[in-house]
């Protein structure tokens, strides 16, 4: 009997259990395509992390041990590629003596060996004069006012000074790290680098300190930087603790003679954290589309499930018991599970290839097959779900006769009874609230632990607000249809003329399959506009980075110590391409003990090159707060730490010492605080200030620009880039913003967001389109029988397309409607709890206008074309499709 | 065939009677579906004439051509060989011939709409305003004793009452000429007899021709003429009992 029903339903119901296969087929693919980009970003990170790493260990070496057996016991270690000694030595100051003499405070001195450039490629950048000797750090080469060829002394604790000639000015892009205080406790390391740090080769570094290692111990110590072998496993978390275990077995068989600086270890703590967020994005981004998939197998299993009662009754009343019927139902299911998940797998790998250049599931072998296994077992669950649960419920709750029922007089559903839709609105209201009282963290990684905590809490305030708004809009629309049949009458007119009050009565029976199939486009809708929105409002924050990072499209950077004044920027001004140009001062300013970088804008034009977001201040618009800091140039915009820290009010006196420019020393400058400046183009993560330049100008006597911020209208930027680095040879640094785009990190940057979203983007276009077309063209073809004896009633063509047209107009306006409404809600909900996920986080969601037309377009497009096919269809004789049904 | 074969049209827009009263003729009428080896020829080589008032039980065994000739005269479907006129009916909207009622074999009320707006719907099809075609309606339903009824889904109904609803969709398109394919094939015999009774009423007011299809003898008893058909050819047609010629 099973072989029988199973061959009818392949060859009689082939369309239905294809269209039934292909929903499962989607809701796998869209999981099993999730489980590469999982695979995918993770390894990415981890690879990342690995490669941004200038050292990936440094070893100190405790107190009184001597460092060779050491370096034999991390050179045994094959993990090693190079492991060099460096030595570290405090200094008392440094003083270089020019036109005035200038003298630091307390400052490290390095010791380098030859190699280490070399071994280490990314620790050091030369910015003048030589790579190698001698070299200064950046900030100090500006505090001392030295630069290459100049000589300076170097404070030794007990000692007489020693006197060096500088070869270099570098820059330290890992200082963090570098000057790291190895082995300290979580939360204990210095808040940031020394301000003055000196490189030495190795021997003059030995001739200098070895007498005070001697005197002062405390005072020297020696490390060693390591590069170990990147073959890392590619989750990072795996990686993670793959890494800290060899760190720590380095420092178990060196008997305590050694403290590991896992900086390789951080790095990849910072990535398991992406990985987290991935894992985030995965539940926000891909979890509805599958759901949204397995609703829409529901769905078209639920179109034939007239026709399944009808087909159960006739077996029943042929002596077919309620278990054969349900093993029969069993068999429909299973075949449509299995078809749809071995498509749908078949289709993710091909997926997988073309977006993430994978067709694995997995970064390992057993996530692989678990990813697999999972998808595929997803899919015979929603094919069990959505055939055999109804199948097996209406053979067991409903008698024969019931059974052939097709329309009914129903009551409202049980959620609807109970007002489930309110108390999930509700819920999701409460968890948005309790989200937003720990400002939407949803990652928390405690430094140094094992452990990662996700906050997958806070994905249930979009879900409960989505299917909420879902099941709202299923009772509106059950309420329109039903007792507001009159208005959509009205409404059908222009389509079904005089007819228009029957299709209404028609729809107005059938309220509840419309109303399902209307919330279904909906939810396709609305899970297409807001992935669509968060990943234009990604794209465009990701744009505001790169944008705050370079500052412009072409940023011109002068050397520390050069005095180039605004006069340049016509010489830039002139370069062909050159639609702008901005200068920008660039000054160190002491707040109190605190060192902070101070930018001098011009209030009036610097709009004008770079762009400036509202949601960079606080406490005014940037239009607001660039007039303040016109009309009253003693204003000055800070940031919220240190308002906090200072405990200012917006009018506060704030004295800042700046740097005169005839004298060199340090001046005191009166400021008054207007607003808190949060972010600004070139200007650094933690602390600054914005003041007006010329006010700047006029206190220090100096004009001397640090940047010229280049508009180039975003056009030919590299060309126009090159054009300058020509005219103004190794003078200054020039950036562009194309090339900080690629390099720029924002900490989900390493996730492969744009290979996940072209995916999510293409999935979500095609549920909204099988939502709206596949349920209409099912729930068509359900009342063939209706349209043919409509003909054989003597209906006209017109007529008929005013019984279809109507039904695919209200499904069409009515998913649209509700999509849009409830796209937009959850948008703005979704890019409030991932907040974390930006950077910088953005003011409002970026609506992606293209795609939403996109989306709409072809919605509707698929529903004309399925109404047109299906009064094409009805013109066939009607007694030959009676005598067929 | 033609639909203009006949005298001047009549007030309500149908022509008027030919002399011979014919409504319907049929000229070596043939069906034959598909083609090739497997073609099934349903009618071959039928003619008769459908006279006004006509009282017509079509019989013949399964599958003999009945329903496809009664399709074939209700201008549901085309001939394939021969001709067919409607002399005494002239042309309907949509290309179909004028004021013919159709009953079906099996339920052919509309699930999703009540009982007074499956029979109004014809009438509304026809371009008649929708309120007229509501008073139509009720009208009709009272008439076939089913008025009660108007708001009821067909689901909600028995199967004489669905038929008897079926009935009053007809009665209310005043047809001159009413088809019946098996009215009460899925009825019980009683039920079957009153749907009889209620069609031979509606078309005595209605002053219309009826063709009824049925195997039940009894139901055929009704019924002053008696066409009998036999692989798809028209074999005798009678007048009453013990009186089949041949057509």
């Amino acid at each position: 009997m099973i072989w029988i029903w199973l061959h009818g339903l392949i060859h009689r119901r082939t369309p239905r259990m294809a269209a039934a296969a292909a929903g499962v087929a989607v809701a796998v693919a869209l999981l099993a395509c999730l489980g590469a980009f999982l695979a995918a970003s993770k390894a990415t990170m981890t690879a990342r992390a690995a490669s941004g790493m200038a050292v990936d260990w440094q070893v100190q070496v405790t107190g009184g041990t001597d460092p060779s057996p050491v370096l034999g016991a991390v050179r045994a270690d094959p993990a090693t590629r190079q492991a060099l000694l460096v030595g570290f030595a405090q200094t008392t100051g440094l003083t270089y003596t020019g036109q005035t003499t200038q003298t630091t405070g307390s400052g490290a001195v390095l010791g380098l060996p030859d190699a280490y450039s070399r071994a280490f490629p990314g620790e050091i950048r030369t910015l003048t004069g030589s790579g190698t000797g001698v070299l200064l750090a950046q900030q100090t080469a500006a505090n001392l006012h030295a630069g290459p060829g100049d000589t300076i002394s170097v404070g030794r604790a007990g000692m007489a000074p020693a006197r060096v000639r500088v070869d270099g000015v570098v820059d330290l892009p890992q200082a963090d790290s570098l000057f790291q205080k190895v082995g300290a406790p979580p939360g204990s390391q210095p808040s940031a680098p020394p301000d003055n740090v000196l490189l030495l080769p190795q021997a003059l570094w030995h001739q200098l300190f070895d007498p005070q290692a001697r005197t002062r111990p405390d005072l020297v110590t020696t490390q060693i930087h390591i590069r170990r072998s990147h073959a890392l496993p590619s989750d990072p978390a795996a990686a993670y603790t793959a890494i800290t275990a060899a760190a720590r077995n380095l420092e178990a068989r060196t008997a305590g003679g050694a403290v590991v600086g896992n900086n390789l270890g951080a790095a990849l703590d910072s990535a398991r954290q992406d990985a987290a967020y991935a894992q985030i994005l995965f539940l926000f981004l891909g979890l509805p589309g599958a759901v949204l998939a397995g609703l829409l197998t529901a769905a078209i299993a639920g179109a034939g499930a007239t026709r399944r009662r009808r087909e159960q009754a006739l077996l029943r009343t042929r002596g077919a018991s309620v278990r054969q019927v349900t093993r029969l139902a069993a068999v429909e299911a299973a075949v449509v599970g299995i078809a749809g998940s071995v498509v749908g797998l078949a289709g993710a790998a091909l997926v997988g290839r073309v977006a993430f250049g994978s067709a694995r599931f997995g970064a390992t072998t057993a996530t692989a097959v678990a990813w697999t296994a999972g998808a595929a077992v997803a899919g015979l669950v929603i094919a069990a779900l959505t055939v055999l649960v109804p199948a097996h419920r209406d053979a067991r709750a409903t008698t024969v006769s019931a059974g052939r029922l097709t329309v009914g007089r129903t009551r409202a559903p049980g959620w609807s009874r109970y007002g489930l839709d309110f108390v999930l609105l509700a819920a999701a209201g409460a968890v948005f609230a309790v989200t937003g009282r720990n400002g939407y963290q949803l990652v928390l990684a405690p430094e140094g632990q094992p452990t990662i905590s996700v906050s997958y809490w806070a994905f249930a305030g979009p879900a409960l607000l989505w299917l909420g708004t879902g099941l709202l809009a299923w009772r509106l629309y059950d309420l329109l249809l039903g007792p507001g049949r009159r208005l959509v009458g009205a409404g059908l007119r222009p389509l079904a003329g005089g007819l228009s009050g029957t299709v209404a009565a028609g729809m107005a029976r059938q309220r509840r399959l419309l109303a399902r199939s209307i919330v279904l486009l909906a939810l396709a809708v609305a899970f297409a506009a807001s992935t669509a929105t968060f990943n234009s409002t990604y794209r465009r924050q990701a744009e505001v980075d790169a944008w705050l990072t370079n500052g412009a499209d072409v940023t011109v950077t002068e050397s520390p110590g050069a005095s180039v004044g605004p006069d340049q920027a016509r010489r830039l001004a002139a370069v062909p391409g050159v639609k702008s140009v901005e200068p920008l001062q660039h000054r160190f300013a002491y707040v109190g003990s605190d060192l902070q970088d101070l930018y001098g804008v011009r209030p009036g034009t610097i709009r004008r090159a770079t762009a400036l977001q509202d949601a960079y201040f606080t406490g005014g618009t940037a239009e607001q707060l660039t007039h303040t800091l016109a009309v009253r140039p003693d204003s000055i915009l800070v940031s919220a730490e240190t308002v906090k820290d200072f405990q200012l009010r917006p009018g506060d006196l704030l004295n800042l010492r700046l740097q005169n420019g005839r004298t060199k020393q340090f001046t005191t400058v009166p400021f008054h605080y207007v607003g808190v400046v949060n972010e600004f183009p070139t200007a650094p993560k933690d602390s600054f200030f914005v003041a007006n330049a010329s006010y700047v100008a006029q206190k220090t006597g100096s004009a001397t620009i640090g940047a010229f911020l280049v508009d180039t209208g975003g056009q030919h930027i590299a060309s126009v880039a090159h054009r300058i680095r020509t005219l103004l040879g190794p003078t200054a640094t020039v950036t562009d913003l194309a090339t900080t785009r690629r390099v720029v990190g924002s900490s989900l940057t390493a996730v492969d967001l744009a290979g996940l979203t072209r995916v999510e983007l293409t999935f979500a276009l095609l549920l909204a389109a099988a939502s709206g077309g596949l349920v209409l063209a099912l729930g068509l073809a359900e009342r063939r029988r209706t349209f043919a004896i409509a003909t054989a009633l003597g209906a006209s063509r017109r007529q008929l397309r005013g019984f279809v047209s109507g039904e695919a107009a209200a499904l069409a306006v009515g998913g649209l409607v509700a999509g849009a409404v409830i796209g937009a809600l959850v948008s703005q909900m979704l890019v409030k709890v991932l907040t974390g996920v930006f950077d910088p986080p953005p003011s409002t969601p970026t609506v992606p206008w293209p795609y939403l037309t996109a989306l709409g377009s072809i919605t509707v497009a698929t529903l004309a074309a399925v109404a047109a096919a299906a009064v094409r269809l009805a013109r066939r004789p009607a007694v030959q499709v009676l005598r067929e049904l | 065939m033609s639909l203009r074969d006949g005298a001047a049209a009549r007030a309500d827009g149908a022509p008027a009677t030919p002399a011979d009263g014919a409504l319907v003729r049929c000229v070596n009428v043939a069906r034959t579906f598909g083609t090739g080896p497997t073609a099934v020829v349903a009618v071959h080589d039928v003619s008769c004439t459908v006279p006004s008032g006509a009282r017509v039980a079509l019989m013949g065994p399964s599958g003999s051509g009945k329903s496809t000739l009664l399709h074939l005269i209700a201008g549901l479907d085309a001939p394939t060989g021969g001709t067919i006129a409607w002399p005494g009916l002239g042309a309907g909207p949509n290309g179909r011939p004028g004021p013919i009622g159709v009953i079906f074999q099996g339920p052919s009320l509309i699930p999703t709409l009540d009982v007074t707006e499956n029979v109004a719907l014809p009438l509304l099809f026809a371009g008649i305003p929708a309120q007229d075609a509501a008073a139509r309606a009720s009208a009709a339903l009272d008439r076939v004793g089913i008025a009660d009824l108007g708001p009821k889904l067909p689901e909600e109904l028995s199967g004489g009452q669905a038929q008897r609803a079926a009935v009053a969709r007809v009665i209310a398109g005043r047809p001159r000429l009413i088809l019946a394919d098996e009215p009460t094939g899925q009825l019980d015999h009683e039920t079957g007899g009153h749907v009889i009774s209620v069609l031979l009423t509606a078309a005595e007011e209605l002053g219309a021709a009826l063709i009824v299809t049925t195997h039940d003898a009894q139901i055929a008893a009704r019924l002053p003429h008696r066409w009998t058909m036999r692989d798809g050819g028209l074999a005798t047609r009678g007048a009453g009992p013990g009186d089949d010629r041949r057509p």
